[in-house]
């Protein structure tokens, strides 16, 4: 993990922590498969009910979404509407990242050393990253219209908090549900200090990959 | 062959039997060797016939395995090219742009577009839930559901979202592969495919040389050729042989329309072995082809060895035959007494031998004909077998022999007054006649002794009545003589008077003479008793005289008593009798004057001198010709003056 990410998180929580009120309700959030095992990469996102909630938590942030090895970095990024994404490049070969996604279109032309300008994302969705040069680079964006939401990573379990007493809609989304399909929706109320475990049980289908280069592809002869 | 009728005449009656046999060894020969020969070519034949039709096979079934081989290759190359066309169309992103732009035309022509590349024939964008967004075959139209949902249900299980398979589009049938379409997730599928028509399977017979049909089961009962390089009635005749449940990795020969194919079957891919198959034959005939020629110069190969084989056959057959039936032919000859013949066989071998071994035994025969034709006319035709017959030997053996001697009287005073050429024509006659009787009589005769005849009847050959038939033989001389002086008479020679004398004894008989000349002949005392016997046939004035021993043997006879004689080197004297006749055939005057001559020598031998007198004189006055009573009454009269002394035997012979 290299020091600009972790700088970026850094920024993304004390900007959470200075907006969050002083008595907030948290969630815990655990996403599992139907045979039980944790999800990873799964986004789950709290939208307050009330307008008002959700107005007065609006804020942008910046964050970034690094390339290394070829790789995107985060494969699945989380973030408000209106953050601007920076996407470095981290390799010493060139990279062309775009999306066709309606959430945001929008294509980086080739590039390598010079930090390319941010890209905002300011309309709520999934947004599909890829490489036109290599055509294995992918991630998503998942652009949420609330500032309550967090990814699963490994252990499938997330905390969601600061959540202001109230109703609120909570949804899972995860690459392999497709896009735009039904999303797995829960309507809690929380109240102040309020401490719950929610669960969510999805079936992610699998995500069938390009073949990342040099590959051993067949007919070789 | 000869298919001959053989007669059997056996006591049941002719009974004709057909039978195949081989009368000549000529043809025993040549069926052995041609059936041998043929024998051993049919076998030959067969076997490699076999192999040849085994070795047919087994290399169809290789070239068959190669062509599946070929056939599965084929597929996964073609299965690449589609694969790389699709992916290369999935990871495209001027075509990401254009399906980002979700417009229907620009997407069909891109897709257009993007077969021409490939070479496909046909290519589809379809959304994750199977609907149809783009056709290439319909161009105008979409919204509607795909029409193979196994092909993107097996996509959707594979890690890379990619299947292959052979399906149904519009009534044809491609091979179809089937991708995602990345933007850069999974957002569609592209399906792209190769139409597979006659032209696949005829590229497939151009490098293989087998036929190919591409087969697939409808209704899940008939199959359906949906391409082929055999003609539309080897098709229809194909698919009515296949069963529903197709039998793969093993070969089967059917028959198209009269044309034997070996056939094996083989999957199109692996996961629908059930309805999909490919077909691979190939003619039996065009393979075996080189060996039916091969088959052909076997059988005029066979043929010429047989017509050698028969050519050669006979020849050896004739080398054998030919001499074969010369020697026969020759054996033939030799027995109707030709011994002049003589076999010609121009051969080195065996039978070349075996002609100059006859031809020398033809020779031997010869010879032997020759001497006992020579021998025959020096010694009697007995005697010669005899000596041919036996080891000609000195020494010889005691046997019972009757001897006969005969002579001529007074040949002496006939030779005075003839020429030399008449008395040996005289003599030659006399002889002749003789000898003829005594042969005639079992006799043979031993030697002429100038104008005497020897005579043996008992040795070489012997019957029971030798005896009896010396005495026959001695009338019959007699008899003939008396015919041929009425000859003699009549040609103006002198008669000719025999005196014979016979006699019985045991005698040694054999080969008497040096080593070089020899004669069989008998000798002992009785020879000289015969020869004396003949002497005294004139003192008596009869013409045969035998022996006591003779006349005891000679049955049949009957005998009149001559006298008693004192012979030289016999201390008994010896009885005389004269044959008269056989018994029976004896008048009865004859017989009365026997009789009283039988009295009279016992009145003689009794020293009764006037009663011998008396009766001989009887006997004088009836037959005065008779000189043997004038001899008694002779000797009477001198008894009578000076009687004999007293060692007398009661002999009337002059002078003892």
């Amino acid at each position: 993990m290299n020091r600009t990410k972790r700088i970026g998180r850094l920024l993304v929580l004390v900007a959470m922590l200075l907006a969050s009120p002083i008595y907030a309700a948290s969630l815990q959030i655990t996403v599992t498969n139907a045979e039980g095992q944790q999800v990873e990469n799964a986004v789950v996102y709290a939208t307050p009910r009330d307008p008002a909630t959700k107005a007065r938590m609006q804020q942008s942030t910046n964050t970034m979404i690094d390339q290394v090895d070829k790789e995107f970095i985060d494969h699945v990024t989380p973030v408000m509407v209106g953050t601007a994404v920076s996407f470095p490049n981290n390799d010493k070969i060139r990279h062309h990242v775009y999306s066709f996604s309606p959430a945001k279109t929008f294509e980086i032309l080739l590039y390598k050393d010079k930090l390319p300008n941010p890209v905002v994302f300011d309309k709520p969705g999934v947004v599909v990253l890829g490489c036109n040069i290599h055509d294995w680079m992918s991630a998503y964006v998942f652009v949420a219209d609330t500032p309550f939401f967090a990814v699963t990573r490994k252990s499938g379990a997330v905390v969601l908090k600061g959540l202001p007493a109230g109703a609120y809609d909570v949804e899972v989304w995860h690459p392999g549900l497709r896009v735009g399909s039904e999303k797995t929706r829960q309507t809690l109320t929380v109240t102040a200090d309020e401490q719950r475990a929610v669960t969510f049980q999805i079936d992610p289908r699998h995500i069938w990959s390009v073949r990342r280069a040099p590959t051993p592809m067949g007919g070789g002869y | 062959m000869e298919r001959a009728p053989r007669t059997n005449t056996d006591g049941r009656g002719l009974l004709i039997t057909w039978s195949f046999q081989f009368r000549r060894f000529k043809w025993r020969v040549l069926a052995f060797v041609v059936g041998l020969l043929m024998m051993v070519q049919a076998g030959v034949f067969l076997a490699v016939d076999r192999a040849n039709v085994e070795a047919a096979r087994r290399q169809i079934n290789e070239s068959l395995e190669v062509t599946a081989n070929q056939f599965q290759r084929n597929l996964a190359e073609r299965n690449l090219q589609l694969l790389q066309a699709a992916r290369l169309l999935s990871s495209d992103y001027a075509f990401k742009q254009a399906y980002a732009t979700r417009d229907h035309g620009t997407i069909v022509s891109a897709l257009e577009n993007h077969a021409t590349r490939a070479g496909a024939q046909v290519m589809l964008l379809l959304d994750l839930d199977q609907w149809v967004l783009a056709d290439t075959l319909h161009s105008e139209t979409s919204g509607r559901r795909f029409g193979i949902p196994a092909l993107i249900d097996s996509a959707e299980a594979d890690p890379h979202g990619e299947a292959t398979d052979v399906g149904i589009l519009d009534d044809k049938t491609y091979q179809l592969v089937v991708v995602p379409l990345f933007t850069p997730a999974p957002s569609a599928w592209i399906v792209i495919g190769f139409r597979i028509t006659d032209t696949f399977a005829n590229s497939l017979k151009k490098s293989t040389r087998s036929e190919v049909s591409l087969v697939r089961l409808e209704r899940e009962t008939q199959w359906h050729v949906f391409a082929s390089t055999l003609s539309a009635t080897h098709r229809e005749a194909l698919v009515s042989m296949l069963l529903p449940e197709m039998v793969f990795g093993q070969s089967h020969e059917l028959v198209l329309d009269d044309e034997r194919f070996v056939s094996l079957a083989t999957p199109i891919l692996p996961e629908r072995h059930r309805d999909l198959a490919a077909v691979l034959q190939r003619p039996l005939e065009k393979v075996l082809a080189p060996y039916q020629r091969l088959r052909v110069i076997l059988l005029v190969i066979a043929l010429a060895g047989l017509a050698i084989s028969l050519g050669g056959g006979l020849a050896v057959a004739n080398s054998v035959t030919r001499p074969v039936e010369k020697l026969a032919d020759g054996a033939r000859r030799i027995g109707e007494g030709d011994y002049a013949y003589r076999v010609v066989v121009d051969q080195r071998d065996e039978f070349g031998e075996l002609a100059g071994a006859f031809n020398n035994m033809v020779q031997g025969l010869e010879e032997r004909d020759r001497v006992r034709d020579l021998l025959g006319k020096v010694v009697s035709h007995e005697v010669a077998d005899e000596l041919l017959r036996r080891k000609i030997e000195l020494g010889g053996e005691e046997r019972e022999v009757t001897v006969l001697f005969s002579d001529v009287r007074d040949f002496t005073r006939l030779c005075e007054t003839h020429s030399p050429s008449e008395i040996l024509n005289y003599l030659n006659t006399y002889l002749t006649k003789v000898s003829g009787q005594i042969e005639k009589h079992g006799g043979i005769v031993d030697k002429y002794i100038g104008d005497a005849v020897m005579a043996l009847f008992g040795a070489p050959l012997q019957h029971a009545d030798d005896p009896a038939r010396a005495v026959a033989a001695a009338v019959a001389m007699c008899k003939t003589m008396r015919l041929h002086n009425i000859e003699l008479k009549q040609s103006g020679l002198p008669p000719m008077r025999i005196g014979v004398g016979i006699n019985t004894a045991r005698v040694v008989a054999g080969n008497v003479g040096s080593a070089s000349r020899l004669n069989y002949t008998v000798v002992g005392d009785g020879v000289n008793v015969a020869s004396r016997l003949e002497g005294l046939t004139k003192t008596y004035g009869v013409d045969i005289i035998v022996s006591e021993s003779t006349r005891a043997l000679a049955t049949g006879f009957l005998f009149r008593e001559l006298d008693r004689v004192c012979v030289k080197g016999k201390s008994q004297p010896v009885a005389l009798f004269e044959p008269l006749g056989p018994a029976g055939a004896i008048d009865s005057e004859t017989l009365a004057r026997v009789e009283r001559f039988e009295q009279a020598i016992r009145h003689f031998r009794a020293r009764a001198w006037p009663q011998a007198e008396e009766v001989l004189l009887g006997l004088l006055a009836e037959a005065p010709e008779e000189q043997l009573y004038a001899l008694y009454l002779e000797q009477t009269r001198r008894f009578q003056q000076e009687p004999p002394p007293a060692a007398w035997v009661g002999s009337a012979y002059p002078g003892s």
